[in-house]
């Protein structure tokens, strides 16, 4: 498994070292190896996008009302899941959010569970796909709450619902908006990083069975940490587009 | 002097004060005396005589801790409400995930440090 990775790792170097060298050097970041560039962490991730759009596509092809087969069945179990957390949450106007919490539900879920494989290293225990999906997801909440309040309204919700409170409210509420940043991104990445590190460490020591124990809290952690990434995200846009009515 | 004499309140106060005083000592000398300890950790930090290790050590703990702590806290809240309310499962399983995860995103953070600190 390791060796076809690497193998579609060598191949996207070979193709691509050239451009992705070119942007790296414009943007000021030195690779440490100029010839591969790419490493296994943007396979593993080009694979669950893979993954996802075969998916659809499958499920699209073979929609049917009267006798809807298995695919469908998953595709509707996953959207009805999504869409009664968001009506929880968000209570109305989460219809337009609903694909993007999706794919960001099943992208870090499978990302996670890629490192159950063994000889395999968690996509999100590369720092930089967390903090990648959290720059997303900060940018996404914002750019929405913008758009359904206007500039002004927007940064007027960061007064708080008191005006008497408002110089004391508005740089806590700033600072803990561009904390969501961090909080978003080390959550992920510790959660991932310490379970394969926690896995590694308990493997050196007893090499038969214990590990399995270690292999299932990476399991039951990886299901719980794109749930919660999930819900965050509802929450923030909750927040972010509501206070429309007074 | 008997036992129900007004003063013998006031000197076992202070017989556990005094107890107390002795413990911190005893514990403050033991720490003193782990110097040795820095003479196996030569080659591993900056500094000759760093603290390093153990601080990193004792800040997980803490912070692993106190974690444990708060989330024995908020499932013992959930479990209750559960208890007492059936029907609101859904709703209280959102909100015992929610806050587990805060939780033990701030254990995380020390973490982090921990990892950025240690060589």
């Amino acid at each position: 498994m390791l060796r076809l990775i690497n193998l579609i790792t060598h191949f996207l170097n070979h193709w691509f070292a050239g451009p992705v060298d070119a942007l790296l050097y414009k943007l000021g970041i030195h690779p440490q190896h100029p010839s591969r560039p790419i490493g296994n962490t943007l396979t593993l991730e080009l694979i669950v996008f893979a993954g996802m759009i075969l998916f659809c596509i499958l499920v699209r092809s073979s929609l049917s009302v009267e006798k809807p087969g298995k695919p469908q069945h998953l595709a509707e179990w996953v959207h009805e899941f999504v869409e009664g957390q968001a009506q929880q949450v968000m209570g109305h106007g989460f219809v337009p959010h609903l694909p993007v919490l999706t794919c960001l539900l099943i992208f870090i879920l499978f990302c996670n569970c890629f490192g159950l494989l063994p000889g395999i290293d968690t996509p999100t225990a590369n720092p930089s796909v967390p903090l990648g999906l959290a720059v997303f997801t900060f940018l996404y909440y914002n750019w929405h709450g913008v758009r359904k309040q206007g500039p002004i309204g927007y940064l007027r919700h960061f007064m708080g619902p008191v005006l008497l409170l408002s110089p004391l409210l508005f740089p806590i509420e700033i600072i803990s908006n561009l904390a969501r940043v961090m909080s978003l991104t080390v959550r992920l990445y510790a959660n991932m990083f310490a379970s394969d590190l926690l896995t590694l460490v308990f493997f050196s020591l007893v090499p038969l069975g214990i590990p399995i124990v270690f292999l299932g809290l990476h399991f039951g952690v990886a299901l719980i940490q794109s749930y919660i990434f999930m819900l965050l995200t509802m929450i923030y846009l909750a927040e972010a587009t509501a206070h429309t009515e007074h | 002097m008997s036992l129900n004499h007004p003063l013998a309140a006031i000197l076992r106060k202070l017989e556990k004060n005094m107890r107390t005083l002795q413990y911190a000592f005893m514990a403050l000398a033991a720490l003193f005396m782990a110097s040795p300890a820095f003479a196996q950790a030569a080659g591993g930090s900056s500094t000759a005589n760093s603290w390093v290790p153990i601080g990193a050590g004792i800040g997980m703990a803490i912070a692993s801790g106190l974690c444990g702590l708060g989330q024995g806290r908020a499932t013992a809240s959930a479990t209750e409400a559960l208890a007492r309310n059936p029907g609101a499962r859904a709703g209280i399983l959102t909100m015992l995930m929610l806050g587990l995860a805060f939780m033990e995103s701030l254990a995380l953070f020390t973490l982090l440090i921990v990892f950025a600190k240690v060589k």
